[in-house]
Protein backbone atom coordinates (compact mmCIF):
# COMPACT_ATOMS: atom_id res chain seq x y z
CA UNK A 1 0.00 0.00 0.00
CA UNK A 2 1.65 3.33 -1.18
CA UNK A 3 1.49 6.03 1.69
CA UNK A 4 2.92 8.58 -0.88
CA UNK A 5 2.69 9.25 -4.28
CA UNK A 6 4.15 11.65 -6.46
CA UNK A 7 3.26 12.13 -10.51
CA UNK A 8 4.80 14.69 -12.52
CA UNK A 9 5.83 17.03 -9.83
CA UNK A 10 7.16 20.40 -10.92
CA UNK A 11 8.96 23.62 -9.11
CA UNK A 12 10.38 26.78 -10.79
CA UNK A 13 11.19 29.48 -8.99
CA UNK A 14 11.62 32.96 -10.17
CA UNK A 15 15.35 34.50 -8.85
CA UNK A 16 15.81 38.46 -9.54
CA UNK A 17 18.89 38.87 -11.07
CA UNK A 18 21.27 41.83 -10.52
CA UNK A 19 24.43 42.57 -12.39
CA UNK A 20 27.23 43.29 -10.62
CA UNK A 21 28.69 46.95 -9.08
CA UNK A 22 26.12 50.62 -8.48
CA UNK A 23 25.03 50.40 -12.02
CA UNK A 24 23.50 46.60 -11.68
CA UNK A 25 22.12 47.54 -8.50
CA UNK A 26 20.52 51.26 -9.54
CA UNK A 27 19.46 48.62 -13.03
CA UNK A 28 17.31 46.12 -10.85
CA UNK A 29 15.17 48.65 -8.95
CA UNK A 30 14.41 50.43 -12.24
CA UNK A 31 14.08 47.40 -14.36
CA UNK A 32 14.28 44.22 -12.96
CA UNK A 33 14.58 41.35 -14.71
CA UNK A 34 13.92 37.67 -13.63
CA UNK A 35 15.30 34.51 -14.32
CA UNK A 36 13.61 30.96 -13.69
CA UNK A 37 15.38 28.10 -12.04
CA UNK A 38 13.67 24.76 -12.52
CA UNK A 39 13.90 23.22 -9.22
CA UNK A 40 11.82 20.14 -9.80
CA UNK A 41 11.50 19.26 -12.78
CA UNK A 42 8.26 16.14 -13.22
CA UNK A 43 9.51 13.45 -10.94
CA UNK A 44 7.34 10.27 -10.34
CA UNK A 45 7.80 7.51 -7.43
CA UNK A 46 5.70 6.11 -4.58
CA UNK A 47 6.87 4.80 -1.10
CA UNK A 48 5.14 2.26 0.75
CA UNK A 49 3.79 2.19 4.41
CA UNK A 50 6.63 0.90 6.63
CA UNK A 51 9.93 1.74 3.57
CA UNK A 52 12.31 3.46 4.82
CA UNK A 53 13.78 5.33 1.92
CA UNK A 54 16.92 7.36 0.88
CA UNK A 55 16.12 10.58 -1.11
CA UNK A 56 19.42 11.83 -2.10
CA UNK A 57 20.74 14.16 -4.13
CA UNK A 58 23.84 16.89 -4.57
CA UNK A 59 23.50 20.27 -3.61
CA UNK A 60 20.78 22.02 -5.57
CA UNK A 61 19.20 19.18 -6.79
CA UNK A 62 15.90 19.53 -5.59
CA UNK A 63 15.23 17.29 -2.96
CA UNK A 64 14.38 19.61 -0.35
CA UNK A 65 12.16 21.79 -2.14
CA UNK A 66 10.66 17.63 -2.88
CA UNK A 67 10.21 17.25 0.57
CA UNK A 68 9.01 21.10 1.44
CA UNK A 69 6.25 20.33 -1.64
CA UNK A 70 5.32 16.75 0.03
CA UNK A 71 4.87 18.69 3.55
CA UNK A 72 2.66 21.24 2.42
CA UNK A 73 5.63 24.06 3.15
CA UNK A 74 5.87 24.88 -0.73
CA UNK A 75 2.97 25.07 -3.32
CA UNK A 76 4.25 22.90 -6.41
CA UNK A 77 3.65 24.73 -10.11
CA UNK A 78 1.78 21.55 -11.34
CA UNK A 79 1.83 17.41 -10.64
CA UNK A 80 -0.36 15.78 -8.34
CA UNK A 81 0.71 14.46 -4.54
CA UNK A 82 -0.77 12.61 -2.19
CA UNK A 83 0.01 11.87 1.29
CA UNK A 84 -1.73 9.04 2.89
CA UNK A 85 -4.66 9.88 0.48
CA UNK A 86 -4.31 13.83 1.11
CA UNK A 87 -3.31 16.84 -0.60
CA UNK A 88 -0.83 19.00 0.85
CA UNK A 89 -1.56 22.09 -0.93
CA UNK A 90 -5.20 21.44 -0.19
CA UNK A 91 -5.06 19.37 2.78
CA UNK A 92 -1.97 21.02 5.13
CA UNK A 93 -3.53 21.00 8.96
CA UNK A 94 -5.42 17.90 8.42
CA UNK A 95 -1.94 17.05 6.99
CA UNK A 96 -0.06 18.18 9.50
CA UNK A 97 -1.58 15.81 12.38
CA UNK A 98 -0.61 12.62 9.87
CA UNK A 99 2.87 13.38 9.29
CA UNK A 100 6.39 14.30 11.77
CA UNK A 101 8.95 16.34 10.15
CA UNK A 102 12.83 16.76 11.39
CA UNK A 103 14.88 19.13 9.41
CA UNK A 104 18.50 19.03 11.11
CA UNK A 105 18.91 22.48 9.94
CA UNK A 106 16.25 24.06 11.56
CA UNK A 107 15.27 24.56 15.46
CA UNK A 108 11.51 23.60 16.21
CA UNK A 109 12.21 23.15 20.36
CA UNK A 110 11.95 26.32 22.42
CA UNK A 111 15.10 26.33 23.40
CA UNK A 112 14.34 28.31 26.89
CA UNK A 113 12.23 25.22 27.99
CA UNK A 114 13.27 22.04 29.07
CA UNK A 115 12.14 18.87 26.47
CA UNK A 116 9.69 17.64 28.43
CA UNK A 117 7.48 20.82 28.78
CA UNK A 118 8.66 21.24 24.67
CA UNK A 119 7.25 17.57 24.68
CA UNK A 120 3.89 18.77 26.37
CA UNK A 121 3.87 21.93 23.91
CA UNK A 122 3.74 19.75 21.26
CA UNK A 123 1.18 17.48 23.04
CA UNK A 124 -0.75 20.38 22.79
CA UNK A 125 -0.61 21.53 19.06
CA UNK A 126 -1.71 18.02 17.88
CA UNK A 127 -4.93 18.04 20.34
CA UNK A 128 -3.62 15.41 22.12
CA UNK A 129 -5.24 14.93 25.91
CA UNK A 130 -2.77 15.47 28.63
CA UNK A 131 -2.73 11.98 30.00
CA UNK A 132 -2.27 11.00 26.23
CA UNK A 133 0.52 12.93 26.02
CA UNK A 134 2.17 12.30 29.21
CA UNK A 135 2.49 8.17 28.91
CA UNK A 136 3.61 8.69 25.47
CA UNK A 137 6.08 10.77 26.58
CA UNK A 138 7.39 8.37 29.51
CA UNK A 139 7.59 5.53 26.59
CA UNK A 140 9.48 8.08 24.36
CA UNK A 141 11.73 9.09 27.03
CA UNK A 142 12.64 5.24 27.80
CA UNK A 143 13.13 4.39 23.99
CA UNK A 144 15.31 7.63 23.08
CA UNK A 145 16.98 7.54 26.79
CA UNK A 146 16.32 10.65 27.64
CA UNK A 147 15.83 10.67 31.09
CA UNK A 148 18.96 12.41 32.55
CA UNK A 149 18.13 15.50 30.19
CA UNK A 150 14.57 15.54 30.41
CA UNK A 151 14.22 18.38 32.39
CA UNK A 152 17.50 20.76 31.35
CA UNK A 153 16.55 23.73 28.90
CA UNK A 154 16.88 22.89 25.23
CA UNK A 155 19.90 25.95 25.13
CA UNK A 156 21.82 23.72 27.84
CA UNK A 157 21.44 20.58 25.78
CA UNK A 158 24.46 19.10 23.38
CA UNK A 159 23.68 19.15 19.64
CA UNK A 160 22.89 15.23 19.99
CA UNK A 161 20.53 15.49 22.65
CA UNK A 162 18.98 18.21 21.15
CA UNK A 163 18.36 15.88 17.46
CA UNK A 164 16.92 13.39 19.98
CA UNK A 165 14.38 15.55 21.66
CA UNK A 166 13.85 17.32 17.96
CA UNK A 167 12.92 13.04 17.04
CA UNK A 168 10.80 13.04 19.92
CA UNK A 169 9.11 16.26 19.65
CA UNK A 170 7.80 15.19 16.21
CA UNK A 171 6.97 11.55 17.26
CA UNK A 172 4.31 13.02 20.29
CA UNK A 173 1.63 12.47 17.40
CA UNK A 174 2.62 9.41 16.70
CA UNK A 175 3.21 10.31 12.48
CA UNK A 176 2.61 7.36 10.04
CA UNK A 177 5.33 9.31 7.95
CA UNK A 178 8.50 10.96 9.50
CA UNK A 179 10.51 13.09 7.13
CA UNK A 180 14.07 13.99 8.49
CA UNK A 181 15.85 16.55 6.26
CA UNK A 182 19.43 15.76 7.17
CA UNK A 183 18.75 14.63 10.66
CA UNK A 184 22.54 13.79 11.31
CA UNK A 185 24.39 17.14 10.47
CA UNK A 186 27.00 18.15 12.74
CA UNK A 187 27.17 15.20 15.00
CA UNK A 188 29.92 13.43 15.78
CA UNK A 189 30.25 9.34 14.98
CA UNK A 190 28.94 7.83 18.06
CA UNK A 191 26.11 10.50 18.26
CA UNK A 192 25.09 9.87 14.44
CA UNK A 193 25.33 5.90 15.00
CA UNK A 194 22.57 6.03 18.21
CA UNK A 195 20.56 8.23 16.40
CA UNK A 196 20.25 5.58 13.82
CA UNK A 197 19.80 2.68 15.82
CA UNK A 198 16.64 4.85 17.73
CA UNK A 199 15.19 5.68 14.02
CA UNK A 200 15.56 1.94 12.94
CA UNK A 201 14.12 1.14 16.09
CA UNK A 202 11.37 3.50 16.27
CA UNK A 203 10.27 2.32 12.13
CA UNK A 204 10.28 -1.42 13.65
CA UNK A 205 8.28 -0.46 16.80
CA UNK A 206 5.91 1.88 15.23
CA UNK A 207 5.64 0.86 11.74
CA UNK A 208 6.74 4.61 11.28
CA UNK A 209 7.64 4.96 7.38
CA UNK A 210 10.53 6.79 6.92
CA UNK A 211 11.70 10.00 3.90
CA UNK A 212 15.26 10.72 4.55
CA UNK A 213 17.52 13.09 3.06
CA UNK A 214 20.85 12.98 4.16
CA UNK A 215 24.37 13.80 2.63
CA UNK A 216 25.89 11.08 5.04
CA UNK A 217 26.16 7.72 2.81
CA UNK A 218 26.59 6.27 7.06
CA UNK A 219 22.66 7.09 7.48
CA UNK A 220 21.55 5.74 3.87
CA UNK A 221 23.26 2.40 4.14
CA UNK A 222 22.68 2.23 7.66
CA UNK A 223 19.05 2.92 7.72
CA UNK A 224 17.54 2.34 3.91
CA UNK A 225 16.56 -0.41 1.91
CA UNK A 226 15.79 1.78 -0.96
CA UNK A 227 17.48 4.90 -2.21
CA UNK A 228 16.03 7.14 -4.90
CA UNK A 229 18.81 9.68 -6.28
CA UNK A 230 17.94 12.90 -7.78
CA UNK A 231 19.82 15.61 -9.47
CA UNK A 232 19.15 18.84 -11.93
CA UNK A 233 15.23 18.48 -10.43
CA UNK A 234 15.08 14.92 -12.33
CA UNK A 235 14.71 11.48 -10.74
CA UNK A 236 18.29 9.41 -12.25
CA UNK A 237 17.90 6.33 -10.22
CA UNK A 238 15.38 4.64 -7.97
CA UNK A 239 16.22 1.29 -6.65
CA UNK A 240 17.13 -0.89 -3.84
CA UNK A 241 20.03 -0.48 -2.06
CA UNK A 242 21.16 -3.65 -2.75
CA UNK A 243 20.87 -3.32 -6.19
CA UNK A 244 22.63 -0.05 -6.37
CA UNK A 245 25.62 -1.40 -3.87
CA UNK A 246 26.17 -4.63 -5.97
CA UNK A 247 24.69 -4.23 -9.51
CA UNK A 248 24.99 -0.75 -10.52
CA UNK A 249 28.73 -0.43 -10.89
CA UNK A 250 29.35 -4.51 -10.92
CA UNK A 251 32.70 -3.51 -8.99
CA UNK A 252 35.19 -5.05 -6.51
CA UNK A 253 37.51 -2.86 -5.00
CA UNK A 254 41.05 -5.53 -4.27
CA UNK A 255 43.90 -4.39 -1.77
CA UNK A 256 46.95 -6.41 -1.86
CA UNK A 257 50.11 -6.61 -0.50
CA UNK A 258 52.44 -8.50 -2.62
CA UNK A 259 55.88 -10.48 -2.24
CA UNK A 260 56.98 -8.88 -5.80
CA UNK A 261 55.84 -5.80 -8.14
CA UNK A 262 53.41 -7.01 -10.46
CA UNK A 263 52.70 -4.66 -14.00
CA UNK A 264 48.79 -4.91 -14.66
CA UNK A 265 48.38 -2.07 -16.86
CA UNK A 266 46.47 -2.19 -20.21
CA UNK A 267 44.52 -5.53 -18.41
CA UNK A 268 41.24 -5.34 -19.29
CA UNK A 269 38.72 -4.63 -16.53
CA UNK A 270 41.38 -3.65 -14.17
CA UNK A 271 41.90 0.14 -12.90
CA UNK A 272 44.76 0.89 -10.74
CA UNK A 273 43.87 3.47 -7.73
CA UNK A 274 47.07 3.50 -6.03
CA UNK A 275 50.35 1.89 -7.10
CA UNK A 276 53.04 1.80 -3.95
CA UNK A 277 55.39 -1.13 -5.38
CA UNK A 278 54.79 -3.76 -3.27
CA UNK A 279 51.23 -2.21 -2.00
CA UNK A 280 48.76 -2.39 -4.92
CA UNK A 281 45.00 -0.92 -4.72
CA UNK A 282 43.26 -2.27 -7.35
CA UNK A 283 38.94 -2.12 -9.21
CA UNK A 284 37.80 -4.78 -11.08
CA UNK A 285 34.97 -4.64 -13.24
CA UNK A 286 33.36 -8.01 -12.69
CA UNK A 287 31.31 -7.39 -16.25
CA UNK A 288 35.05 -7.19 -17.65
CA UNK A 289 36.68 -9.44 -15.71
CA UNK A 290 35.97 -11.79 -12.30
CA UNK A 291 37.59 -11.49 -9.07
CA UNK A 292 39.28 -14.75 -9.22
CA UNK A 293 40.91 -13.81 -12.80
CA UNK A 294 42.08 -11.28 -11.39
CA UNK A 295 43.14 -12.95 -8.37
CA UNK A 296 45.57 -14.93 -10.93
CA UNK A 297 46.99 -12.11 -12.40
CA UNK A 298 48.31 -11.15 -8.69
CA UNK A 299 49.55 -14.53 -8.59
CA UNK A 300 48.14 -16.13 -5.43
CA UNK A 301 51.89 -17.45 -4.44
CA UNK A 302 53.05 -13.72 -4.60
CA UNK A 303 50.41 -12.48 -2.23
CA UNK A 304 51.51 -11.35 1.87
CA UNK A 305 47.85 -10.19 2.84
CA UNK A 306 44.51 -9.20 0.79
CA UNK A 307 41.44 -7.16 1.15
CA UNK A 308 38.56 -7.77 -1.44
CA UNK A 309 35.95 -5.21 -1.04
CA UNK A 310 32.55 -3.45 -2.26
CA UNK A 311 33.04 0.26 -3.60
CA UNK A 312 31.97 2.30 -0.78
CA UNK A 313 28.54 3.73 -1.65
CA UNK A 314 29.90 7.22 -1.62
CA UNK A 315 32.28 6.43 -4.66
CA UNK A 316 28.76 4.73 -6.16
CA UNK A 317 26.72 7.82 -5.30
CA UNK A 318 29.94 10.26 -6.72
CA UNK A 319 29.84 7.83 -9.54
CA UNK A 320 26.44 8.26 -10.52
CA UNK A 321 25.92 12.27 -9.80
CA UNK A 322 29.05 12.42 -11.94
CA UNK A 323 27.86 10.62 -14.80
CA UNK A 324 24.82 13.23 -14.77
CA UNK A 325 26.68 15.51 -14.73
CA UNK A 326 28.37 14.73 -17.94
CA UNK A 327 25.19 13.91 -19.99
CA UNK B 1 -8.15 26.85 21.59
CA UNK B 2 -6.26 24.82 23.98
CA UNK B 3 -3.04 24.45 21.52
CA UNK B 4 -3.04 28.51 21.70
CA UNK B 5 -3.32 29.16 25.31
CA UNK B 6 -0.49 26.41 25.64
CA UNK B 7 1.67 28.72 23.34
CA UNK B 8 0.42 31.73 25.49
CA UNK B 9 1.60 29.24 28.59
CA UNK B 10 4.76 28.35 27.30
CA UNK B 11 5.43 31.97 26.30
CA UNK B 12 5.02 33.35 29.79
CA UNK B 13 7.00 30.53 31.09
CA UNK B 14 9.70 31.88 28.96
CA UNK B 15 9.69 35.34 29.50
CA UNK B 16 10.51 34.28 33.40
CA UNK B 17 14.23 34.15 32.05
CA UNK B 18 14.69 37.51 31.19
CA UNK B 19 13.00 39.51 34.26
CA UNK B 20 16.54 41.19 34.62
CA UNK B 21 15.72 43.19 30.91
CA UNK B 22 12.08 43.90 32.18
CA UNK B 23 13.60 45.87 34.86
CA UNK B 24 16.40 47.37 33.25
CA UNK B 25 13.37 48.67 31.18
CA UNK B 26 11.60 49.94 33.78
CA UNK B 27 14.23 53.45 34.15
CA UNK B 28 13.50 54.54 30.75
CA UNK B 29 9.91 53.91 31.24
CA UNK B 30 10.40 56.10 35.00
CA UNK B 31 12.46 58.24 33.04
CA UNK B 32 9.29 59.18 30.70
CA UNK B 33 6.74 59.52 33.12
CA UNK B 34 9.12 61.97 35.20
CA UNK B 35 9.49 64.08 32.29
CA UNK B 36 5.76 64.34 31.51
CA UNK B 37 4.90 64.70 35.13
CA UNK B 38 6.88 67.97 35.15
CA UNK B 39 5.90 68.80 32.08
CA UNK B 40 1.97 68.92 33.20
CA UNK B 41 2.98 70.69 36.19
CA UNK B 42 4.52 73.13 34.38
CA UNK B 43 1.66 73.57 32.22
CA UNK B 44 -1.06 73.17 34.99
CA UNK B 45 0.00 76.51 37.06
CA UNK B 46 -3.77 76.02 39.07
CA UNK B 47 -3.74 71.74 39.46
CA UNK B 48 -7.37 72.10 40.27
CA UNK B 49 -8.11 73.58 36.55
CA UNK B 50 -8.99 72.05 33.62
CA UNK B 51 -7.91 72.07 30.56
CA UNK B 52 -9.70 70.24 27.68
CA UNK B 53 -11.82 68.01 30.33
CA UNK B 54 -8.62 66.92 32.40
CA UNK B 55 -7.27 68.34 35.37
CA UNK B 56 -3.51 67.51 36.20
CA UNK B 57 -4.20 64.20 37.72
CA UNK B 58 -6.09 62.93 34.99
CA UNK B 59 -3.85 64.08 32.45
CA UNK B 60 -0.52 62.72 35.04
CA UNK B 61 -2.81 59.04 35.19
CA UNK B 62 -3.79 58.98 31.31
CA UNK B 63 -0.09 59.27 30.62
CA UNK B 64 1.16 56.51 32.93
CA UNK B 65 -1.91 54.20 31.51
CA UNK B 66 -1.28 54.87 27.68
CA UNK B 67 2.77 54.78 28.61
CA UNK B 68 2.14 50.86 30.13
CA UNK B 69 -0.11 49.72 26.94
CA UNK B 70 3.08 51.35 24.97
CA UNK B 71 6.14 50.20 26.83
CA UNK B 72 4.54 46.80 27.48
CA UNK B 73 3.34 45.97 23.96
CA UNK B 74 6.82 45.63 22.40
CA UNK B 75 6.08 46.70 18.65
CA UNK B 76 9.36 46.99 17.26
CA UNK B 77 10.74 43.49 18.64
CA UNK B 78 7.60 41.69 17.29
CA UNK B 79 7.35 43.48 13.90
CA UNK B 80 11.15 42.64 13.62
CA UNK B 81 10.13 38.64 14.10
CA UNK B 82 7.84 38.59 12.05
CA UNK B 83 9.69 40.44 9.30
CA UNK B 84 13.05 37.81 10.28
CA UNK B 85 10.71 34.86 9.90
CA UNK B 86 9.17 35.76 6.48
CA UNK B 87 12.70 36.89 5.22
CA UNK B 88 14.58 33.81 6.43
CA UNK B 89 11.64 31.38 5.63
CA UNK B 90 11.06 29.91 8.93
CA UNK B 91 7.48 31.41 8.80
CA UNK B 92 7.48 28.25 6.10
CA UNK B 93 8.10 25.93 9.07
CA UNK B 94 4.98 26.41 10.61
CA UNK B 95 3.26 25.65 7.82
CA UNK B 96 3.47 22.13 8.40
CA UNK B 97 2.70 22.14 12.25
CA UNK B 98 -1.56 22.28 13.14
CA UNK B 99 -1.72 25.77 14.18
CA UNK B 100 -2.35 29.16 12.28
CA UNK B 101 0.48 30.87 11.98
CA UNK B 102 -1.28 34.48 13.05
CA UNK B 103 -2.95 32.98 16.32
CA UNK B 104 0.58 31.77 17.14
CA UNK B 105 2.18 34.81 16.90
CA UNK B 106 -0.42 36.80 19.10
CA UNK B 107 -0.50 34.51 21.26
CA UNK B 108 3.06 34.28 21.75
CA UNK B 109 3.92 37.50 21.80
CA UNK B 110 0.94 38.35 24.35
CA UNK B 111 2.59 35.71 26.57
CA UNK B 112 5.95 37.24 26.19
CA UNK B 113 4.89 40.48 27.65
CA UNK B 114 2.09 39.43 30.19
CA UNK B 115 4.47 40.00 33.13
CA UNK B 116 5.97 43.01 31.34
CA UNK B 117 2.31 44.33 31.67
CA UNK B 118 1.74 43.19 35.29
CA UNK B 119 5.06 44.46 36.48
CA UNK B 120 4.66 48.28 34.84
CA UNK B 121 1.22 48.36 35.80
CA UNK B 122 2.19 47.92 38.85
CA UNK B 123 5.25 50.26 38.84
CA UNK B 124 2.63 52.96 37.18
CA UNK B 125 0.04 52.75 40.40
CA UNK B 126 2.92 53.23 42.23
CA UNK B 127 4.40 56.27 40.34
CA UNK B 128 1.35 58.09 40.01
CA UNK B 129 0.35 57.49 43.84
CA UNK B 130 4.30 58.84 44.33
CA UNK B 131 3.59 62.13 42.07
CA UNK B 132 0.12 62.74 42.78
CA UNK B 133 -0.27 61.56 46.31
CA UNK B 134 -3.64 59.61 45.53
CA UNK B 135 -5.25 57.40 43.08
CA UNK B 136 -8.28 58.54 40.86
CA UNK B 137 -11.87 57.79 41.79
CA UNK B 138 -12.14 54.07 40.62
CA UNK B 139 -13.61 50.93 41.67
CA UNK B 140 -14.05 47.16 41.17
CA UNK B 141 -15.50 47.24 38.13
CA UNK B 142 -13.91 50.04 36.45
CA UNK B 143 -10.74 48.28 36.96
CA UNK B 144 -12.47 45.35 35.59
CA UNK B 145 -13.26 46.84 32.09
CA UNK B 146 -9.95 48.79 32.15
CA UNK B 147 -8.04 45.47 32.20
CA UNK B 148 -10.26 43.85 29.82
CA UNK B 149 -9.79 46.83 27.21
CA UNK B 150 -5.95 47.17 28.17
CA UNK B 151 -6.04 43.42 27.03
CA UNK B 152 -7.93 44.10 24.12
CA UNK B 153 -6.12 46.87 23.22
CA UNK B 154 -2.52 45.42 23.14
CA UNK B 155 -3.73 42.43 21.24
CA UNK B 156 -5.16 44.46 18.59
CA UNK B 157 -1.93 46.44 18.08
CA UNK B 158 0.11 42.97 18.47
CA UNK B 159 -2.26 42.38 15.78
CA UNK B 160 -1.76 45.56 13.70
CA UNK B 161 1.71 44.81 13.98
CA UNK B 162 1.75 41.10 12.87
CA UNK B 163 -0.07 42.79 9.45
CA UNK B 164 3.26 45.61 9.02
CA UNK B 165 5.83 42.81 9.86
CA UNK B 166 3.77 40.74 7.19
CA UNK B 167 4.53 43.33 4.66
CA UNK B 168 7.73 41.22 4.31
CA UNK B 169 6.47 39.35 1.82
CA UNK B 170 6.42 42.00 -0.42
CA UNK B 171 8.90 44.07 0.47
CA UNK B 172 12.73 43.45 1.81
CA UNK B 173 11.91 45.26 5.04
CA UNK B 174 9.01 46.21 7.10
CA UNK B 175 10.42 48.36 9.80
CA UNK B 176 10.28 51.99 8.20
CA UNK B 177 6.39 51.25 8.17
CA UNK B 178 6.67 49.98 11.75
CA UNK B 179 8.18 53.32 12.30
CA UNK B 180 5.85 55.78 10.77
CA UNK B 181 2.87 53.77 12.75
CA UNK B 182 4.40 54.04 16.14
CA UNK B 183 5.00 58.01 15.29
CA UNK B 184 1.40 57.91 14.68
CA UNK B 185 -0.06 55.77 17.96
CA UNK B 186 2.45 57.64 20.09
CA UNK B 187 1.99 61.17 19.05
CA UNK B 188 -1.77 61.05 18.40
CA UNK B 189 -3.05 58.98 21.45
CA UNK B 190 -0.15 58.02 23.91
CA UNK B 191 0.99 61.63 24.90
CA UNK B 192 -2.00 63.40 24.72
CA UNK B 193 -5.72 62.49 24.74
CA UNK B 194 -7.80 63.43 21.58
CA UNK B 195 -9.56 66.10 23.36
CA UNK B 196 -6.14 67.88 22.73
CA UNK B 197 -6.08 67.87 19.01
CA UNK B 198 -7.86 70.41 16.52
CA UNK B 199 -11.91 69.78 16.31
CA UNK B 200 -11.35 68.73 12.83
CA UNK B 201 -9.02 66.00 13.38
CA UNK B 202 -11.14 64.58 16.55
CA UNK B 203 -13.93 62.74 14.78
CA UNK B 204 -11.15 60.78 12.64
CA UNK B 205 -9.34 60.11 15.61
CA UNK B 206 -12.34 58.63 17.63
CA UNK B 207 -13.23 56.41 14.66
CA UNK B 208 -9.30 55.10 14.17
CA UNK B 209 -7.68 52.39 15.83
CA UNK B 210 -6.15 54.96 18.58
CA UNK B 211 -9.66 55.16 20.24
CA UNK B 212 -9.48 50.86 20.19
CA UNK B 213 -5.60 51.05 21.49
CA UNK B 214 -4.76 53.50 23.17
CA UNK B 215 -7.17 56.60 24.13
CA UNK B 216 -9.98 54.34 24.79
CA UNK B 217 -8.56 52.41 27.64
CA UNK B 218 -6.59 54.93 29.34
CA UNK B 219 -9.66 57.32 28.72
CA UNK B 220 -11.94 54.47 30.87
CA UNK B 221 -9.50 54.42 33.77
CA UNK B 222 -9.78 58.52 34.41
CA UNK B 223 -13.18 59.36 33.27
CA UNK B 224 -15.23 56.10 33.95
CA UNK B 225 -18.53 55.33 32.68
CA UNK B 226 -20.59 52.03 31.83
CA UNK B 227 -21.08 54.13 28.31
CA UNK B 228 -17.80 54.87 27.56
CA UNK B 229 -16.81 50.86 28.41
CA UNK B 230 -19.52 49.97 26.46
CA UNK B 231 -18.31 52.08 23.57
CA UNK B 232 -14.55 51.36 23.95
CA UNK B 233 -15.10 47.32 23.83
CA UNK B 234 -17.31 47.50 20.73
CA UNK B 235 -14.65 49.77 18.75
CA UNK B 236 -12.37 46.84 20.44
CA UNK B 237 -14.36 44.20 18.89
CA UNK B 238 -14.56 46.07 15.50
CA UNK B 239 -10.98 46.41 14.97
CA UNK B 240 -9.75 43.30 16.69
CA UNK B 241 -12.10 41.63 13.74
CA UNK B 242 -10.65 44.07 11.14
CA UNK B 243 -6.98 43.92 12.15
CA UNK B 244 -7.28 39.83 11.65
CA UNK B 245 -8.81 39.80 8.18
CA UNK B 246 -5.87 42.28 7.19
CA UNK B 247 -2.96 39.72 8.60
CA UNK B 248 -5.12 36.45 7.20
CA UNK B 249 -5.57 38.00 3.88
CA UNK B 250 -1.63 39.43 3.54
CA UNK B 251 -0.62 36.00 5.27
CA UNK B 252 -2.56 33.80 2.55
CA UNK B 253 -1.41 35.89 -0.42
CA UNK B 254 2.14 35.80 0.97
CA UNK B 255 2.69 31.74 1.43
CA UNK B 256 1.44 30.99 -1.80
CA UNK B 257 4.41 32.64 -3.23
CA UNK B 258 6.61 31.66 -0.20
CA UNK B 259 10.31 30.70 -1.99
CA UNK B 260 11.76 28.91 0.90
CA UNK B 261 15.68 28.50 0.26
CA UNK B 262 16.29 24.93 -0.14
CA UNK B 263 19.43 22.30 1.42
Amino acid sequence: MSVIEVKNLQKTFRVKKKESGLKGSLKSIIKPTYRQIEAVKGIDFTVSKGEMIAFIGPNGAGKSTTIKMLTGILYPDSGDISILGLDPKKERKKLAYEIGTVFGQKEQLWTHLTPYDNFKFFGAIYDIPEEVVERKIQELKEVFELEEFLNTPVRNLSLGQRIRCEIVASLIHEPKILFLDEPTIGLDPVVKENIRSLIKRMNKEYKTTIFLTSHDVGDIEKLCKRVIIINHGELVLDDTMENLKYHYLNKKMVEAKMKEKVNLEEEEGITILKDKGYNLKIEVDTTLKSVADALKLLNPDNIVDINISNIPLENIITEIYKKEEEK
Amino acid sequence: MRKYLFIYKSEVMSSLQYLANILFGFLGYFIMLFIFFQLWKYLYSDPDSVMNGYTMAEMVWYVIMTEILWSTLGGKNLCQKISNDVKSGNIAYNLCKPYSYIHYALFSHLGSITIKAVLYTLLGLVLGFCFLGEFPNISFLSILLWIISSIGSLAISSLFVIFIGLFSFKIEDANPFYWVYSKFILILGTIFPIEFFPKILRPILRYSPIFATTYGPANLFVHFSFQNAFRVLIAQFIYLGIAYVLCYFVYQKGVKKLNVNGG
